[in-house]
């Protein structure tokens, strides 16, 4: 069996998952996972799915996309690395949840995530809203991250404050039991 | 994945409704510490105390920044100090408050707890000693609180030992004259007092309770304040059986929070954790008072028809959101009414919307008593004792805690202001019905006796 992984993109309507997965289906794929949303009004979906031997990603690229083209959807499609992941998480990892809110400029990912990177810190899912503006309300960054036990922790809220105070975002690093602990029972 | 509303309004909480973790309070048992010598008693006390509390404030700043959560006070409960040194006399108990003090501050904790006596069916001899050292060793110290259970539902009323306590109190008052009797607000006397609050100045650690405990009190009246006021504003025809399953449901998120930091506290210090005590504390700051709440509720005041059956709600609420949170509930649970410390209630009670008596009948059903409730200085021993006496029949009768926090400020009369300082905040003097006269039945003394347990009506 090969393993693709499938990326779809273009403006949201009803039937466009229900036209992909019946396109999969007709080429014998086995859908694995899927994630899906809309931001805005933009539709986008990654699938990973189990394909016959005999089928050429090419062969199944070209089905969706002409399956698709009346939905006007982006269609990509890429084998799935096939030997073990390039990185793998500490097992040493505490997951925390970082998030900003501020007026909106240009480089706030950028700069905010830079430190992260600088640390090794994985971003594991990421919500950002910047409607504009100065309301902090209004831009919203919410980072899920996991933040390895080897690294100063110290050292990373330090400089992720310094960060967030020039870019003039209010910052929040927590640990994420925290949410789940008053939120779900 | 977490919603982002789960996180935003999490953070709400702790940034603009005042969420906290109030105290996490370290219990510490020091019966293993009884001498008849008092330096040694004194020497073994501080060992003890330096011992199990020497990473204790270190461990909660960091478990506090973990989870982005403020643990705002650090504080030490220990056993009553009146069974722990009963061989020792009043000189001796002064010398322990004394130890206990340096030991607290040594610790950088803001308040201990456990000067404290049980007395509730009669005055041993080390109660005695401790009680009749308290109004020198509280006007010596300054983070040693006291308290002293002279009432139970099983035992009765000690009416000898409130009559005692009223004198403390005075006592105590008159050495503390130039701060408004500031010693007084270190000092409870409880009826059915709980042997794991970890509030302050009632908490102490039981008899029955581990060598070394952690309890965690957590508050956040702002929160349900909150909570409330985005309710009604969105639908404006809310009834009270709504806003009671709303205040539950946010007790609930509270008590989390405290579960939560509590735990993982204790595990650090490789210590048992006790409870949590989701007691809505308020502070003298605006958007952190219960007084606040009942105006979120509909009422004009805290203190006007209505305000039983709304801190009734209230406080039954809370304790079932917390309830359901954690079954490591325990302490006081409930809503405080300090009057001095919530901005609202002391603004009430210099408006006069509030009352000595509304006061009392309250706390029938609020989780402590009359609290930090600044009376003219000029109330007499026997008054003052009546007053300590309703206050303990309420809460045997219908099997609570109840307590008494009373600051007759010297030199001053009802309606002159008395200030505290810091979080014991400021308030009216309230008027007291026959402060100055003399009270034959309270003289009588005895015990009144334990109550019937059946023919409940």
């Amino acid at each position: 069996m090969n393993k693709a992984i499938i990326s779809i993109l273009g403006q949201d309507r009803p039937g466009i998952i229900a036209a992909v997965s019946d396109l999969i289906l007709r080429q014998d794929g086995n859908i694995e996972n899927v994630s899906q949303t809309i931001l805005q009004s933009e539709f986008s979906a990654i699938f990973i799915v189990t394909l016959p031997e005999s089928l050429a990603l090419e062969q199944l690229r070209a089905a969706l996309q002409a399956g698709l083209a009346p939905l006007e959807q982006h269609v990509h499609v890429k084998p799935v690395h096939p030997g073990p992941p390039i990185y793998v998480p500490s097992p040493d990892r505490e997951p925390f949840v970082i998030t900003t809110r501020g007026p909106d400029r240009k480089g706030l990912v950028a700069r905010i995530t830079a430190v992260m990177a600088r640390y090794g810190v994985n971003v594991t899912n990421l919500q950002a809203v910047f409607k504009g503006g100065e309301a902090p309300g209004d831009n919203v960054m919410i980072y899920e991250v996991d933040i390895p036990a080897t690294i100063d922790q110290k050292q990373l809220r330090n400089d992720l404050r310094v960060e967030a105070d020039a870019l003039d975002l209010d910052i929040s690093i927590q640990h994420r039991h925290i949410f789940e602990a008053l939120n779900r029972i | 994945m977490l919603h982002p509303r789960e996180i935003l309004s999490t953070i709400d909480m702790l940034r603009h409704e005042h969420l906290d973790v109030r105290t996490v309070t370290l219990g510490i048992n020091l019966f293993d510490c009884a001498r008849q010598d008092p330096v040694r008693a004194c020497a073994a006390i501080r060992r003890k105390i330096l011992d199990k509390s020497r990473h204790l404030v270190a461990v909660c700043d960091e478990v506090g920044d973990k989870y982005g959560i403020p643990v705002v006070n650090k504080r030490i409960a220990v056993s009553p100090i009146a069974a722990v040194a009963a061989p020792l006399d009043a000189d001796g108990m002064r010398r322990v408050a004394q130890t206990l003090d340096e030991a607290a501050e040594a610790s950088r904790v803001d308040f201990i707890g456990g000067f404290s006596a049980l007395v509730e069916k009669g005055i041993a001899a080390g109660d005695a000693a401790l009680m009749e050292a308290l109004p020198r060793a509280l006007a010596e110290t300054g983070r040693v609180c006291a308290s002293v259970n002279v009432a139970s539902t099983r035992a009765g009323i000690n009416v000898d030992a409130v009559l005692r306590m009223a004198e403390i109190i005075k006592a105590a008052a008159a050495l503390t004259a130039d701060a408004d009797g500031l010693a007084c607000a270190k000092l409870c006397v409880f009826a059915n007092i709980p042997q794991d609050v970890p509030f302050m100045a009632g908490a102490y650690l039981g008899v029955g309770e581990p060598d070394a405990v952690i309890n965690v009190g957590v508050s956040g009246p702002g929160v349900v304040k909150s909570a409330v006021d985005r309710a009604v504003a969105a639908n404006p025809g809310l009834d009270l059986g709504r806003l009671s399953e709303l205040i539950k449901q946010t007790a609930y998120k509270v008590t989390r929070v405290g579960e939560l930091i509590g735990r993982e506290v204790a595990e650090r210090l490789g210590l048992r954790f006790g409870v949590v005590d989701l007691s809505l504390a308020p502070t003298p700051n605006v958007g952190d008072s219960v007084g606040e709440i009942f105006q979120s509720l509909g009422l004009v005041s805290i203190g006007v028809p209505g305000s039983t059956a709304a801190l009734a709600l209230l406080n039954d609420a809370v304790k079932k959101g917390g309830a359901f949170a954690s079954c490591n509930v325990g302490g006081l649970s409930g809503a405080f009414i300090p009057v001095s410390e919530d901005l609202n209630i002391a603004e009430a009670a210099q408006r006069g919307d509030l009352g000595l008596e509304k006061l009392e009948a309250m706390t029938s059903v609020c989780s402590v008593g009359l609290d930090m409730v600044a009376l003219p200085g000029d109330t007499s021993v026997e008054t003052l004792a009546g007053i300590i006496a309703d206050e303990m029949a309420i809460g045997v009768i219908n099997k609570k805690t109840t307590a008494c926090r009373l600051i007759p400020v010297p030199g001053k009369a009802a309606g002159d202001y008395a200030r505290f300082g810091g979080l014991l905040g400021e308030s009216v003097i309230l008027p007291v019905n026959h402060a100055a006269g003399p009270n034959a039945f309270i003289r009588r003394g005895g015990l009144i006796p334990a109550p019937i347990q059946s023919l409940v009506n």
